[in-house]
């Protein structure tokens, strides 16, 4: 369990690259993402992920909206963490459980999130 | 009399007088004691009377009148007294003859507000007076002349023009409004009045004056509006709304449009207290509160853009940091990131609609990192318009190339020169694909660890859905490629 990775949805290559670096930083292994589409792909092919960061708004068949509530269905074991800087989700838009973050985030919020949904032991 | 005004002595003196000092001997009625009994009867009322009054007699048409009647005919009299009446009003004759003829054919007439100049207070004033001509008979049936007793009616025709002007004003100012506004008479709330913005919001052309709103705006029926009516006349109470959505047959042809307007119904009330009618007042907003959403859209939109500017600039920054071997040079290479980041944006902002060109980008880099006198970089490639994210990304790439050409690349020696092309590419002209040739270096090896800015590089072209960058490292020199799906590259985000 403590080396399955959290996956990093996110168009941006330059904020994605940063969460990834903050996150290994922090001990854990990350697998990258850069839309929906391919973040179900590496799902799909049964890597064990045990958390996800995703952004909402990204090119391709769905947005991390939609992506998280798919993955809180069909890997309920996957804790997931919504970032954007469009808006606060509406309530009862997200998966029960999942934390949302306005960009940009701070290490410090990242961190905090990561500790509330039991993946790290400080914060 | 209670104030002691003795109207038998004191009434019409001037006129008294006149009747009395008259030389009636040489008239063409006669001395007075040979007047018919009609004609003494009526000259003892005259001079009796407060009201202005007028005898015209005998076939002469000798004119006789008191103090009233004196003053309107002003500086004619005291010239016109006792002479024919033709004399006295010879400049209106034409109007004046065919009613005097009247009368003496034994035909009345009554005239309404006939206007005069008075100088009574020693101002002029215009004054309004009913005259009525009435036919004197003898016994017998004969028409011996004409009485006439004159009303003033200056003060109540000046009401009445007041009450006119005010309303006249009041339509003027309806007339300016930017709003629609139409007043409705009477419980069933006919309208009696409405201003153009009224009808072209109802829809022009429409026949609704003296129609009661149900008749000519029947769509609203449906949709309550005669209920509100209702209930402002009845209770009195104002109805004020804003954003109601309105179904009303404004078409060209009648047809039904939507519309959202603002609307006042305020109850006109009399002084007893009694509703009256109601005046609408109707602003329609449908374009202007479509414009309100557009602009909140647009602000929403122009923040969510700010926030991910942020997030970029902070991972820029935090990568800068995390790649830099001291503070001093991760100082310069964070404010030199930035002013890219700037520039492209000023060349967004420049392009209109969010867009920018390859060439516009790729010049702004030269211009920082070549030698206009000595030229190094070469440039080929058309002018193809690059979405405002992945010309954010671009703008960035291009710069820590040129970096890195300049402090370990080609143009770190005198020789050294960059090629750049670009085109649109694939089978189907539907790629973009830009290369970036170093050739005169020193020779080049995979660069190791942080700092080369490469990695930044790596981050790739935001915006695309299907695009890649790639380093070739050989000995002649370094090769750098992008290849991304057009679409992306420049579609607006």
């Amino acid at each position: 369990m403590k080396h399955h990775p959290i996956l990093v949805v996110e168009d941006d290559g330059l904020i994605r690259m940063d969460l990834a670096d903050v996150l290994s930083d922090s001990g854990f292994d990350v697998v990258e993402a850069a839309n929906a589409d391919q973040a179900l792909a590496l799902l799909e092919a049964g890597i064990p992920v045990k958390a996800m960061l995703t952004d909402i708004d990204m090119p391709g068949s769905m947005n991390g909206i939609k992506l998280a509530n798919l993955t809180a269905s069909r890997w309920p074991e996957c804790r997931i963490i919504v970032i954007s800087g469009r808006f606060s989700p509406d309530q009862g838009s997200l998966p029960q459980g999942a934390r949302f973050l306005s960009k940009p985030i701070s290490e410090r919020q990242l961190s905090v999130a990561l500790f509330e949904l039991g993946l790290s032991s400080t914060i | 009399m209670k104030d002691g005004k003795e109207l038998t002595l004191e009434t019409n003196p001037e006129c008294r007088n006149l009747f009395d000092v008259y030389d009636w001997e040489s008239s063409d009625i006669g001395p007075k004691d040979r007047w018919a009994v009609e004609l003494r009867t009526l000259v003892n009322v005259m001079l009796g009377s407060l009201q202005p009054m007028l005898i015209v007699w005998g076939p002469s048409q000798t004119t006789l009148y008191n103090d009233g009647y004196a003053e309107m005919c002003g500086k004619r009299h005291p010239a016109a007294f006792g002479k024919p009446f033709g004399e006295l009003w010879h400049d209106i004759w034409d109007q004046v003859e065919p009613i005097i003829s009247a009368a003496y054919a034994g035909q009345g007439t009554s005239m309404d507000d006939i206007e005069f100049v008075m100088h009574r207070n020693g101002v002029p004033e215009e004054t309004h007076f009913a005259f009525s001509y009435t036919p004197v008979r003898d016994p017998w049936g004969t028409v011996l002349g004409m009485f006439c007793a004159c009303t003033e009616q200056t003060s109540t025709v000046a009401a009445r023009n007041a009450e006119r002007t005010l309303r006249e004003r009041f339509e003027q100012v309806f007339e300016l409004s930017p709003g629609g506004i139409a007043m409705l008479t009477g419980p069933n709330h006919v309208f009696e009045y409405a201003n153009e913005v009224y009808y072209s919001m109802i829809g022009s052309g429409r026949d609704i004056i003296g129609k009661t709103v149900a008749e000519a705006v029947s769509e609203v029926v449906r949709q309550g509006y005669i209920d509100i009516l209702d209930r402002v006349y009845q209770t009195g109470e104002p109805f004020v709304a804003k954003n109601l959505r309105i179904e009303l047959n404004r078409g060209t042809a009648g047809e039904k449009q939507d519309r959202v307007i603002d609307l006042a119904y305020q109850p006109m009330v009399e002084d007893d207290g009694k509703v009256i009618g109601i005046l609408v007042q109707a602003i329609d907003v449908t374009e202007l509160r479509a414009e309100e959403e557009k602009q909140a859209q647009l602000s929403h939109e122009l923040g969510h853009r700010l926030k991910n500017q942020l997030a970029m600039v902070q991972a820029i920054a935090s990568q800068t940091l995390r790649n830099s071997t001291d503070l001093a040079s991760a100082r310069v290479r964070l404010s030199d990131r930035i002013a890219v980041l700037s520039a492209a944006h000023d060349t967004i902002l420049l392009g209109g609609m969010g867009a920018s060109t390859v060439t516009q980008l790729v010049d702004k880099m030269t211009s920082l990192h070549d030698d206009p006198a000595n030229p190094r970089i070469t440039v080929t490639g058309t002018n193809i318009k690059v979405g405002s994210r992945p010309s954010l990304s671009l703008s960035l790439i291009l710069h820590e190339l040129a970096t890195n050409a300049v402090k370990y690349g080609a143009l770190s020696l005198p020789d050294g020169r960059v090629n750049i092309q670009w085109k649109i590419a694939g089978p189907k002209s539907d790629r973009f694909e830009l290369i970036w040739t170093e050739t005169g270096g020193p020779p080049v090896q995979q660069p190791e660890g942080p700092g080369s800015g490469l990695r930044l590089i790596n981050a790739g072209l935001n915006g695309t859905a299907d695009s890649t960058v790639a380093f070739t490292f050989q000995p002649s020199g370094l090769t750098f490629r992008i290849d991304a799906d057009l679409q992306g590259f420049q579609q607006e985000h």
